[in-house]
């Protein structure tokens, strides 16, 4: 991305403290929570995004199914805090456990399938392990899990009923530790066995990369960063069932957050979320009450516009800006 | 990078429009402020898009804009409690999604300074809407979610004018009971049908227990997904288990399918008992109103009593004039809830939440100002209104008549449901 | 039904084997045709029957546009912006449906064909009859096409090797638009036939498009005749797995079964490669 040159590194870096300082102090200048919490949605979609995009950006796997490990981390610390009082916090590492190892189990024999097949594969896991969810009375079925209100407000309970600036943080947490995780992969060995075998596989086996090996590894990266996002989900909205943690559209949000922003790239999830999320909340606010669906109209029509004119993304549009604009 | 910083600016000057936003305009002391949050775009929308015209009707009517002329309606024109002041509503869409009615609640509560809100349908939503309430103090009125758990909850803030599965489950049973008194038919085994959604497996579990304190054998208990591409091997199960009921807990779509699917397999129920929802559709009427002849359902409210109440038919010409439709269920409820609320600030004289809400835990409205027919309303101190009834309704000729109870009913209930051979 | 989720398959399976594309918006193609089916009868009193060649035309051209305003530009772009261009598009339809024709539930009232005849202990309900045997015929005249006429002949061709197609002064372009053409046709057909027995509503394919990418999937991409086989698998798991494990799980069982095979053989039952 950063053509060569002394300047351009320091001066990239300038910005990207300036934007971390912008959204640390935030929560200080907007204090209703409106603002906030559209920014905490930013946060929340740019980390599964980011998630996401480590499996399928770099990776080239196409999983259509995060939703799974994303209800995973939801349901465990949720059910391990209603039903035996441990801290979210806990219940998050332990969510976490679970996703990795069900992704583990899942994965191994998944990752056999290629292209459209691995596609509708994890289609079918997302599917199959919402029905089972839906059916399992033990754990609320349908009628989903109320995590019990706890006051005052303490970290150790994950709530915060008096002011969203906690959530705002932690969420932003997320977001940069996502971020962290994708930039040491992208400079790690496992990154670039991770682009030999999106580029080509066979290539990449020929080589002596143990490609099952690697795609397991950041599938298991992948779905540990969605289970945590999804804990963040539960303890913020305190109340889930398997239609809002567990559906294909939820899988399928995540993925077009990154491929607007740019697929493959550490930036582009971040950018996608911060379009998309107020462009959502914004069309909602604004033309919600008519029941007419246009904001999903000019959704629908963006992603199209996108795939066949910039397949890279919005980070592709600005690259290309970039390179255009330092060409004179 | 120029372009993200201009993009990142393009997204801050968003948040700030919407921050500054209309907020500026509520410091007004001469004004009540209802958040309303419904449904209003999305493949569930419908309640929503009906109850809208029904609560501006309601609004109009404490505005003294609208006459509704029974003595209970009278008091509140002008809100006198309050001197007069108005009452503005604030429409919000949560689109059938717990973490959009979250967000809209805040919102409202935050930002647009609401002195009470009124919602949400779905019950998933006024589980987190109402949370958000709780949360802040203010009071929050809930016309019709029938999850029984809503208020189970130990909130303080929470009151729920309609019955819920439990009430309405129980009126079903009752009525089989005087059903065998009255005809000499023994309804002793029954066949239930529920989707995934929150709402059937809440009404499937009610069913179960009932069933069993009832002395009602359940020989299928069947939970299928909703939206289904095809209902044949449902059907073919209720067919071998033969039920002398068969009590489906449906939306829409999947009713429409149902009673298709029976055509079309020749099931044959001898008696339909259906929990509301997509029975009661206008949808549902209006697709398979015939060949769903005979269907029973619980009801909070019938259309033909409309007739019978002299307050229902004078709020249904009103509706009539805004909305085009006839009133039915969902914005009866919908009405009946609006208007405690707004008693209950009338009677509290003040906008202060903590007033309101002691009003509304006083509240006291006698069954006859009502359009449902409801002994009353009054709340216990779960939040849940004691003086619910539930009536059944049977689909004949095309139209829900009510036939329980007795003497409410307006029809002779028909039975058995003549066989699909024996239609013209 | 199972004959009726193959000609759904059918179009798409056709389009993926010519051009390795996965048509995410195929529900929504399923849903346009319903729409078609249930204005010709609204409007103008035709029986979805009667309407089947329109629906069918309607279809043809809709895939044909399709393939010239987005499909071209992206065939030779990354898988992800194929998938992303159709579930776009997906959207799209979908919510210009909604925006049009609202949210309520439509259904085609009295219907030319209706009751029901027996087939041994299972009834069979007539429209679903009819809806089989015209799904398979319509089929048989797919493969007909496709394995006699000169220009399945050619379709096939573009499929197995683009390259030496085109140097055989085959128009490739041509027969890609001819492939979304009557990929979207096979499903205006089965929209048609299914309007005569379902409700039509703008998120009513998303169950079937579903049903009908593992159908797909499971007979092998781009095998036609397999995708017969597959739909008749699908529509039995469902039916079965309806009566024997609970209904809630129907579904589970078919995306279960899906797994298997291609675990088991990687490119589907028949797959080809």
């Amino acid at each position: 991305m950063a053509p060569a040159g002394t300047l351009r590194p320091v001066l990239t870096r300038g910005l990207l403290l300036a934007g971390l300082l912008a959204a640390l102090a935030f929560p200080a200048v907007f204090t209703l929570p409106f603002p906030r919490h559209v920014m905490i949605m930013i946060f929340l979609y740019g980390a599964l995004a980011t998630a996401w995009n480590i499996i399928a950006g770099y990776c080239g796997q196409i999983s259509l199914g995060q939703a799974v490990f994303f209800g995973i981390g939801a349901y465990t610390s949720s059910l391990l805090f209603r039903d035996a009082g441990m801290t979210p916090w806990a219940g998050m590492i332990a969510g976490v456990a679970l996703a990795v190892g069900v992704s583990q189990v899942v994965g191994y024999p998944v990752f056999r399938l290629r292209g459209h097949y691995f596609a509708i594969a994890t289609i079918a896991v997302g599917e199959i392990v919402q029905a089972l969810v839906v059916d399992w009375d033990a754990i609320g079925g349908a009628r989903g899990v109320f995590v019990p209100i706890r006051r005052p407000d303490s970290l150790v309970n994950f709530q915060f009923h008096q002011s969203k600036a906690f959530y705002y943080y932690i969420a932003l947490g997320l977001l940069l530790l996502a971020l962290a995780v994708t930039r040491r992969i992208e400079r790690s060995r496992a990154g670039y066995y991770f682009r030999a075998i999106r580029e080509d596989q066979d290539a990449a086996a020929a080589l002596g990369v143990n490609v099952r090996r690697e795609k397991l590894r950041a599938l298991a990266v992948s779905a540990a960063l969605t289970a945590m996002g999804g804990t963040f989900y539960a303890q913020y909205i305190l109340f889930i069932d398997p239609e809002s943690v567990f559906p294909l559209s939820l899988s399928i949000l995540i993925c077009l957050v990154a491929v607007l922003g740019g697929v493959g790239t550490l930036w582009g999830p971040v950018l996608g979320a911060a379009v998309l999320v107020p462009l959502q909340e914004g069309t909602r606010v604004m033309l919600g009450g008519t029941g007419k669906a246009l904001d999903l109209l000019i959704y629908g029509a963006l992603i199209i516009a996108i795939s066949v004119f910039q397949p890279g993304g919005l980070m592709a549009l600005l690259a290309r800006a970039r390179t255009a604009g330092s060409a004179r | 990078m120029k372009r993200i910083a201009a993009g990142l600016l393009a997204v801050l000057v968003l948040l700030v429009i919407s921050a500054a936003g209309p907020a500026g305009v509520a410091a007004q002391p001469k004004e009540v402020v209802i958040g309303v949050l419904y449904p209003m775009s999305g493949p569930n929308a419908q309640p929503g898009i009906d109850n809208k015209p029904v609560i501006e009707i309601g609004a109009d009517i404490a505005n003294g804009a609208v006459d509704l002329p029974f003595p209970f309606y009278q008091k509140l024109k002008g809100m006198p409690g309050l001197k007069g002041a108005k009452i503005r509503l604030i429409f919000a869409d949560h689109q059938g999604k717990p973490e959009l009615g979250q967000a809209e609640a805040e919102r409202l509560i935050t930002q647009e300074k609401v002195h009470a809100l009124v919602g949400c349908w779905h019950s998933g939503v006024t589980a987190t809407a109402s949370q958000v309430a709780e949360r802040y103090g203010i009071p929050f009125l809930n016309p019709e979610s029938s999850s029984p758990g809503l208020t189970r909850r130990g909130l303080k803030w929470f009151f729920r004018t309609s019955p819920h599965d439990e009430h309405f489950t129980q009126g079903m049973f009752e009525f089989f009971r005087d059903f065998e008194k009255k005809r000499g038919v023994k309804i002793a085994t029954a066949g239930l049908t529920y989707d995934t959604s929150l709402f059937g497996a809440d009404s499937g579990k009610v069913m179960k227990d009932l069933a069993k304190k009832y002395g009602v054998e359940v020989v299928l208990d069947l939970q299928y997904k909703e939206r289904s591409t095809s209902l044949q091997s449902e059907v073919q199960r209720l067919k071998a288990a033969n039920p002398d009921v068969w009590m489906p807990t449906s939306y829409q779509t999947d009713a429409i399918l149902f009673v298709r699917t029976s055509k079309q397999l020749d099931y044959n129920p001898k008696m339909i008992m259906a929990q509301n929802a997509g029975h009661l559709s206008p949808d549902f009427i209006k697709a398979v109103g015939k060949e769903a002849e005979g269907t029973l359902s619980r009801a909070p409210f019938s259309t033909d009593l409309i007739a019978k109440r002299p307050v229902a038919a004078a709020l249904n010409a009103l509706y009539m004039k805004r909305h085009s439709k006839d009133l039915y269920d969902f914005p009866a409820r919908s009405f009946t809830g609006f208007m405690t609320l707004l008693d209950a600030i009338n009677r509290a004289g003040s906008t202060d939440p903590e007033a309101i809400r002691k009003a509304l835990v006083a509240t006291s409205i006698p069954g006859d100002q009502l359009i449902m027919t409801w002994e009353g309303i009054k709340f216990d101190e779960t939040g849940q209104n004691t003086q619910v009834r539930a009536i059944i309704v049977q689909l004949q000729e095309g139209k829900y008549h009510t036939v329980w109870p007795w003497d409410s009913a307006t029809r002779e209930v028909l039975y058995p449901i003549p066989a699909w051979a024996d239609r013209k | 039904m199972g004959f009726l989720y193959a000609l759904i398959a059918a179009g798409l399976s056709l389009i993926f084997g010519l051009m390795e594309i996965v048509n995410f918006a195929h529900g929504e193609f399923l849903m346009v045709a319903m729409y078609l089916a249930f204005f010709a009868w609204a409007l103008a009193g035709l029986d979805p029957l009667v309407s089947l060649p329109l629906a069918a035309l309607g279809l043809g051209a809709l895939g044909w546009a399709v393939y010239h305003g987005i499909i071209r530009w992206i065939l030779d772009g990354p898988m992800l912006a194929q998938i992303f261009a159709t579930f776009g598009l997906a959207i799209l339809l979908r919510s210009a449906a909604q925006f049009l024709f609202g949210i309520d539930f439509r259904t085609v009232d009295e219907p030319l064909l209706a009751g029901r005849v027996a087939l041994g202990p299972l009834f069979v309900g007539v429209p679903q009859l009819a809806a089989s045997v015209t799904a398979l015929a319509a089929f048989v005249g797919l493969y007909l096409f496709l394995s006699r006429s000169e220009t399945g002949l050619a379709l096939q061709a573009t499929a197995q090797d683009r390259q030496a197609a085109a140097l055989m002064g085959i128009d490739t372009q041509r027969m890609f638009a001819l492939g979304w053409g009557i990929g979207s046709a096979c499903v205006g057909v089965a929209g048609g036939l299914l309007a005569m027995f379902f409700y039509i509503f703008p998120d009513v394919g998303a169950a079937f498009a579903l049903l009908a990418y593992v159908t797909v999937a499971l007979g092998g991409f781009g095998n036609v005749p397999a995708t017969l086989a597959a739909g008749v698998l699908v529509g039995l798991v469902e039916a079965f797995g309806g009566l024997l494990l609970t209904p809630a799980l129907k579904y589970s069982a078919v995306f279960a079964l899906y797994l298997g095979v291609v675990l088991w053989r990687p490119q589907g039952l028949f797959g080809r490669f």
